[in-house]
């Protein structure tokens, strides 16, 4: 298992939470009410252990927006709800809303929106840590359980992925959601060194 | 053509201008979709055909200049800083048409001469290309799109409402039923009440033959009442008013009540109840009064589909976790066609034997609700002309 001591996990939390802040300032303004982002918790984990956070609680499906990112670190950004509460923010941020059981087409691509907003600016953070480029690319919706998702038994399920937890602030709700960054080792340890660089020049 | 050609590359630009006849800006002049792209100082480089129809801004008066000199009406919204992304950090965005009304002033061509605003949903996307940045904006019409989804939107509202008016016209009934059985009761009671005294002699003796209508008047107010009570119950549990008080109970000390209760009526079918087997000492989880109410619609049951003179077995049984009660009787059995619906409300086999056997066709439905509140079930087995055996399962209670 790959750890992070807690001064570097208080120096990525503080500056993903600073691009959090314009995210949702962002959102806000669009939406023309107070929404909060906000990035409680960020750790390292093999990629199965991410599938089965979600799919232990219960095998409900997830859903949320995808980007896939290549540059100084290669892979995918996923943002992740538990369906009914993708169903909710959506709902949520336009207001006027259809009365089905799931999202229409117009209501994923608002969804892709709100995700590009988010995974754009935690993206860019990292890419801001390793000053480095970080290309990615345009955002899509999609939906399934964890492993699924996780693209687990493709062989890859000992990966390490960055995992964070995303707070979402609407109205009187709060919404849990997860982000997560499939970074490869050698980036990974690249983006530990410049961490370590950055934290001992403050 | 343009003297902002040395902005690119000029084999770039040959490319990309479909005014010089290069093949690639006559393929994009065919796209569906809006296209433009941005270079690193902000101007305008390529222009396709469905942006001049749409803007109507002929290419010559776009291409070299900025994109904020062509839509000076977009400075500092969301798509002006999208593109700054695009061109700076090399991230790719999407504005939804949901989120964004009215992206860029585009208008369609409708025949006609009303131009409508196109319903747009945008996607930009840094590219890098020999060396340099561009930023590729491509608009999508979602027109239809939106027009279809209003249309889904009003038909899932009518819906909404569809099913609100069909919850109340139900309610309403439910309630309708019940107050008008209550108020049918009373009077019922009364006159029930009035009758039985006056069959009974105590008003002094009648003639023989008034005495015979007055009873058939009895037995008839009776069976009012027994349909009346078997419709608020039904009442009571379709709307989940019936309260069970479910707790350990003696099943053999039930039974042979209940079979004690049955006696005078099965007298009057002329039929015999005969205990077969017992579980001895079986404790059962249920509420009493309602497992009587199941045992007694059984009893009652066997006892009005058996032949004369028959026996009416009952055994208590066994069955991994549940106790059985099983009532055979030796009736005609149930039609093949009919033990689908044996269980709904108001349903026996033949209408025509109503009256005879005297039920109000609730009983079954009513005994099967009770069972499945109490965690059991109900079933039977049946084999038409030799009889039926009706069963009930009721969960056995942890010994203590």
């Amino acid at each position: 298992m790959f750890e992070i001591t807690d001064i570097q996990r208080d120096y990525i939390t503080e500056i993903l939470n600073i691009s959090m802040g314009s995210a949702a300032a962002v959102l806000s303004e669009m939406v023309g009410e107070e929404v909060g982002l906000s990035v409680p918790e960020v750790v390292f984990l093999p990629r199965r252990v991410a599938a089965d956070k979600f799919d232990l609680n219960n095998s409900a499906k997830m859903s949320g927006v995808t980007q896939s990112v290549s540059g100084a670190i290669n892979g995918d950004a996923l943002l992740m709800f538990p369906e009914e509460k993708t169903l909710t923010i959506v709902r949520i941020l336009l207001g006027d809303t259809v009365p089905v059981e799931s999202l229409t087409e117009m209501e994923q691509e608002a969804m892709c929106e709100i995700g590009n907003i988010i995974l754009n600016a935690i993206v860019s953070s990292v890419a801001n840590l390793l000053q480095k480029e970080i290309v990615s690319s345009l955002p899509h919706f999609i939906s399934g359980t964890g492993r699924e998702i996780y693209a687990i038994n493709a062989g890859c399920e000992d990966d390490l992925v960055m995992f964070l937890k995303v707070g979402f602030g609407l109205e009187s709700q709060s919404i849990n959601g997860h982000v997560t960054l499939m970074l490869n080792v050698p980036s990974l340890r690249e983006f530990i060194a410049h961490l370590d660089e950055q934290i001992n020049a403050l | 053509m343009h003297s902002d050609s040395n902005e690119l590359g000029a084999v770039t630009a040959e490319c990309l201008s479909s005014d010089t006849g290069g093949l690639f800006g006559k393929v994009l002049d065919l796209s569906e979709h809006g296209l433009f792209l941005v270079d690193s100082a902000r101007k305008i480089v390529l222009w396709n055909e469905w942006m001049v129809q749409a803007s109507s801004m002929a290419r010559r008066n776009v291409i070299g200049r900025t994109f904020n000199e062509v839509f000076p009406e977009l400075a500092g919204t969301r798509v002006a800083s999208v593109i700054e992304t695009a061109l700076d950090k090399r991230a790719a965005s999407l504005l939804s048409r949901s989120l964004n009304k009215s992206l860029f002033p585009l208008f369609s061509a409708n025949g006609g001469g009303a131009r409508k605003r196109i319903e747009q949903s945008v996607i930009v996307k840094p590219i890098e290309c020999d060396g340099r940045d561009y930023c590729l904006v491509q608009i999508t019409d979602v027109t239809p799109m939106v027009q279809r989804e209003e249309v889904l939107r009003v038909l899932a509202r009518e819906a909404e409402a569809a099913q609100k008016a069909a919850e109340e016209i139900s309610r309403f009934k439910s309630e309708f039923t019940s107050t008008v059985s209550h108020e049918l009761r009373t009077p019922l009671t009364s006159i029930r009440g009035s009758l039985g005294l006056v069959s009974s002699g105590v008003m002094g003796e009648l003639p023989l033959e008034v005495n015979k209508l007055v009873s058939i008047a009895c037995n008839n107010t009776e069976r009012l009442l027994f349909l009346i009570n078997d419709i608020l119950d039904i009442d009571k549990i379709e709307s989940g008013k019936m309260d069970f008080v479910i707790g350990p109970v003696d099943l053999m000390a039930v039974l042979r009540q209940a079979l004690e209760a049955n006696q005078p009526y099965g007298e009057q079918y002329k039929i015999r109840y005969v205990l077969k087997q017992v579980v001895a000492g079986v404790v059962v989880k249920a509420d009493t009064d309602r497992l009587m109410q199941v045992l007694n619609n059984l009893l009652s049951n066997a006892a009005k589909f058996s032949p004369e003179g028959a026996e009416v077995e009952i055994s208590v049984l066994q069955n991994g976790a549940m106790v059985r009660v099983e009532v055979k009787d030796s009736g005609a059995g149930i039609p093949l066609q009919f033990q689908s619906r044996i269980f709904e409300k108001f349903s026996q086999a033949d209408g025509s034997d109503t009256r005879k056997t005297g039920g109000t066709g609730l009983g079954l439905s009513i005994s099967k609700a009770i069972m499945e509140k109490m965690g059991g079930g109900i079933g039977f087995e049946t084999e038409e002309g030799k009889g039926t055996t009706f069963y009930i399962d009721i969960c056995e209670a942890a010994p203590a």
